[in-house]
C-alpha cells in the first residue's frame, strides 16, 4: 500500500507539474545535476539575502514570478534570451546589491528617498531596476512601474484631448495597458486599498468612495476614453493613502515607484501640441512626494529625444529643470562588466549554447570579443548574438 | 571674389579613390593579415621568409581588400555569401541580415535544444556555422547543364562543374528562392534562416531544384559525348 501511495502521488506530481507547464508560456527548465554547481550560478534565490559572496553569480527567477512581476517590465531583447534558454537568469551585481541594501536600511516615516540609475547605455540600468523590484516584490510592497517613459511622449498613435482638464491630452491605449499590467502585479492589492473620494468619468459614470481598487481598474479597462483619468486618480490614491500614517482599518503598504526613462518627463515631445499630457503630470506629482516608500529611476538616453548619443550623465540627459526637480536624490552609477562578471556571462553563454563558433572557446577569441564590446553587457550581447 | 571663382574651377577630384581594382605596379607586395606571421620571432623563420620580411621594409604594400579580415571569427564562405547578397554596395545592410540570419538560425535551435529531453539533445545542432554549411553543401550541384550547338538545334549537355561553380550556384539559388518565392512582408533574415535550416535537413525548395537537375542531367546522358572538353 505504501507503494501505490507513493507511485500515485507522484502520477499526481506529474500531472500537477503538466498542467502548469501548460498554463505557463514556458516549459519548467530541467533541473541542474545534483552533485556539481556551475560556477556562475549562485545557490541563493531569494532577493533579500543576496550578498557579496553572490556577486557576478546568475539567479534564477521562477516563472510564475516572472509572469506575476514582470508582465511588461522586462527589456525586449531580454524576453527574447528568456525564451531562447528556457530560463530567466538575471546576474547580481553591484548598483543592484548596493539600491537593495538602501531599500532594507530607509526609514520609510520619512519623505520617499529617490534613486537614480545612471551609466553608458548597455550597462545594465533596467536589469538592475528589475532586480530591485523584485526584491520588492517579494516583501509584499505595491509596485508601481513603468518600463519606459518615452513611449508617453513620442509615436502616440492616438491622442483625445483630457475630459478632466480640457488643456491636457489623453493617450488611451497606453494607459489601459498600463491599468491591465498593474492589475496583474499587484492582484492581492486591489481589494485592500479603498478610494477616498468619488471620481466623476463622465456626466453618467462615477466611482463613489470607498470602493476597492479593483473597481476603479475595471472602470479603466472597460471604458478606454476614461483610462488615463483612471490612472491618474490611482496614482493619487496610492500616492494619498501611502502617506497615511497606519490606521487600524487599513493595513499601511509601502510603495514603490519604478520609472526607466525618467528623462522623458522633462525632456521635449514629438507631439504636435505641447501640453504636458495628463499621466506625466500625475507621475510627477508622485516622483516629488510621497512617504512610506521609494522612488526607484533611471535615465536612458536610447529612447530619448533630442538628446546627443554620448550623453549618459544626468545633468546632460535632465537638463537644468529636471535636476533641481529630482534633487536630492541617491545617484547609483551603473558600470559595465568587471573581470570576473565578464567571465561570468561568458561562462553562462558557453553553458547555455549560446556561444557556439568553435573560435569563441578558445583564449584568441575571448580576447577578441573582450576587445570589441570593452566589456560592454550589450554590445557583448550583440556580438554573442551572431556566433 | 576671385578666390570663389578659384573654388569653381579647380579640378574635380572624387573623395573616395578606388585604388584596389586599378593596375598596381608589379612592385606593390600583397598585403598579409594574418597574426602569426608578425609574432614569429625572427630565429624560427626559414631564409626566404627572412628576405620577404626584409622587402616588406622598401617595397609598397597594396590597399587590402574589404573581404579580408584579421579576426579570428572570419569565415571565406560567409563572405562571399554576403557579397552575393549585396546590392547597389550596401555592403553594412547585407552583413546585417547575414549576422541576424545567423542569430535567428541559432535561437531556433537552441530553445528546440533547451526544451527536448536529455535522449534527444545530442541530436540537434546548434552552430549556425555548421548549420550553414552543411545547409550549402546539400544545395550544391555535382553534375550541370551546358547549352552545345549541334547544326541548328541546342542540346542540354550533362558536364562536370568546377568546386567554384557548384558553391556559386548552389548561393545563388538560395539568395533567388528567398528574394522570389516568399511572401512580400517576410524580412530577409527570416526566410534564409528558413530555407537554411529546411536545406540542413535535405528538404525544401534549394535541396529539390538541385535533384531536378541531377535528374534532367541523367535524362540527357545520350548527349554527354557531345562535351569536347
Amino acid at each position: 500500500t505504501y507503494f501505490l501511495v507513493t507511485f500515485s502521488l507522484k502520477i499526481m506530481n506529474i500531472q500537477v507539474s503538466q498542467t502548469r507547464s501548460l498554463g505557463t508560456a514556458a516549459v519548467e527548465a530541467e533541473p541542474p545535476a545534483s552533485g556539481t554547481r556551475a560556477i556562475f550560478r549562485t545557490v541563493q534565490q531569494d532577493p533579500a539575502h543576496h550578498s557579496e559572496q553572490d556577486l557576478g553569480q546568475y539567479y534564477t527567477l521562477p516563472p510564475d514570478h516572472v509572469c506575476s512581476v514582470f508582465p511588461h517590465g522586462l527589456p525586449r531583447h531580454f524576453q527574447l534570451q528568456m525564451k531562447t534558454f528556457n530560463e530567466t537568469c538575471v546576474m547580481v551585481r553591484e548598483p543592484a546589491l548596493e539600491l537593495i541594501s538602501h531599500l532594507k536600511k530607509a526609514d520609510y516615516s520619512k519623505p520617499a528617498l529617490r534613486y537614480l540609475l545612471y551609466g553608458v547605455t548597455g550597462t545594465g540600468k533596467t536589469m538592475t531596476l528589475c532586480h530591485a523590484l523584485h526584491y520588492c516584490s517579494t516583501q509584499g510592497w505595491v509596485v508601481v512601474h513603468i518600463p519606459d517613459a518615452h513611449l508617453w511622449v513620442k509615436n502616440c498613435k492616438e491622442l483625445i484631448p483630457s475630459s478632466y482638464n480640457s488643456s491636457r491630452l489623453d493617450q488611451p491605449i497606453l494607459a489601459s495597458q498600463w491599468l491591465k499590467n498593474f492589475g496583474i502585479t499587484n492582484k492581492h492589492f486591489l481589494s485592500k486599498i479603498k478610494t477616498t473620494k468619488t471620481y466623476m468619468w463622465t456626466k453618467r459614470e462615477s466611482t463613489e468612495e470607498g470602493q476597492p481598487l479593483g473597481e476603479l481598474l475595471e472602470k479603466g479597462l472597460t471604458r478606454i476614453k476614461s483610462s488615463s483619468d483612471v490612472m491618474g486618480a490611482l496614482l493619487r490614491e496610492l500616492r494619498l493613502q501611502c502617506s497615511k500614517p497606519q490606521d487600524e482599518g487599513s493595513g499601511a503598504f509601502r510603495l514603490v515607484v519604478a520609472v526607466d526613462g525618467v528623462n522623458a518627463l522633462w525632456g521635449r515631445t514629438t507631439l504636435r501640441r505641447e501640453n504636458k499630457n495628463k499621466v506625466p503630470h500625475s507621475l510627477l506629482a508622485l516622483i516629488l512626494a510621497f512617504c512610506g516608500g521609494a522612488i526607484i529611476t533611471s535615465l536612458s538616453q536610447s529612447g530619448s529625444l533630442f538628446t546627443p548619443r554620448l550623453a549618459y550623465l544626468p545633468h546632460e540627459l535632465l537638463g537644468k529643470e529636471g535636476f533641481d526637480s529630482l534633487d536630492p536624490f541617491i545617484p547609483v552609477p551603473v558600470p559595465g562588466y568587471s573581470e570576473k562578471e565578464f567571465e561570468s556571462c561568458y561562462q553562462y553563454y558557453i553553458d547555455r549554447k549560446w556561444l557556439q563558433h568553435s573560435q569563441s572557446h578558445t583564449e584568441e577569441g575571448k580576447k577578441e570579443l573582450i576587445f570589441l564590446s570593452n566589456r560592454n553587457p550589450a554590445v557583448f550581447e550583440k556580438l554573442c548574438a551572431a556566433l | 571674389m576671385a578666390a570663389f571663382t578659384a573654388t569653381l574651377l579647380k579640378p574635380w577630384t572624387p573623395r573616395v579613390l578606388q585604388i584596389r581594382w586599378s593596375r598596381y605596379n608589379p612592385y606593390y607586395l600583397e598585403p598579409e593579415p594574418r597574426k602569426e606571421v608578425y609574432s614569429t620571432p625572427e630565429t624560427e623563420l626559414t631564409p626566404e621568409q627572412l628576405k620577404e620580411r626584409e622587402l616588406k621594409s622598401v617595397r609598397p604594400i597594396k590597399a587590402a581588400p574589404p573581404v579580408v579580415h584579421s579576426s579570428v571569427f572570419s569565415d571565406p564562405m560567409i563572405s562571399k555569401f554576403i557579397n552575393m547578397m549585396m546590392k547597389g554596395g550596401n555592403k553594412i545592410l547585407a552583413r546585417n541580415i547575414m549576422l541576424q540570419t545567423l542569430e535567428n538560425i541559432k535561437r531556433k535551435q537552441v530553445e528546440k535544444y533547451h526544451k527536448a529531453p536529455d535522449a534527444e539533445k545530442a541530436g540537434i545542432e546548434c552552430n549556425p556555422y555548421v548549420i550553414f554549411h552543411q545547409a550549402l553543401a546539400n544545395c550544391k550541384p555535382v553534375i550541370g547543364l551546358v547549352t552545345i550547338q549541334r547544326g541548328s538545334r541546342h542540346y542540354q549537355v550533362p558536364t562536370p562543374l568546377t568546386d567554384n561553380r557548384q558553391r556559386f550556384v548552389a548561393m545563388k539559388w538560395m539568395i533567388a528562392e528567398c528574394r522570389e518565392n516568399k511572401h512580400r512582408r517576410t524580412l530577409m533574415d527570416e526566410k534564409l534562416a528558413q530555407e537554411l535550416l529546411a536545406a540542413f535537413a535535405n528538404k525544401g525548395p534549394v535541396v529539390k531544384k538541385k535533384f531536378e537537375l541531377h535528374k534532367m542531367a541523367e535524362a540527357n546522358r545520350a548527349f554527354a559525348h557531345y562535351r569536347w572538353w
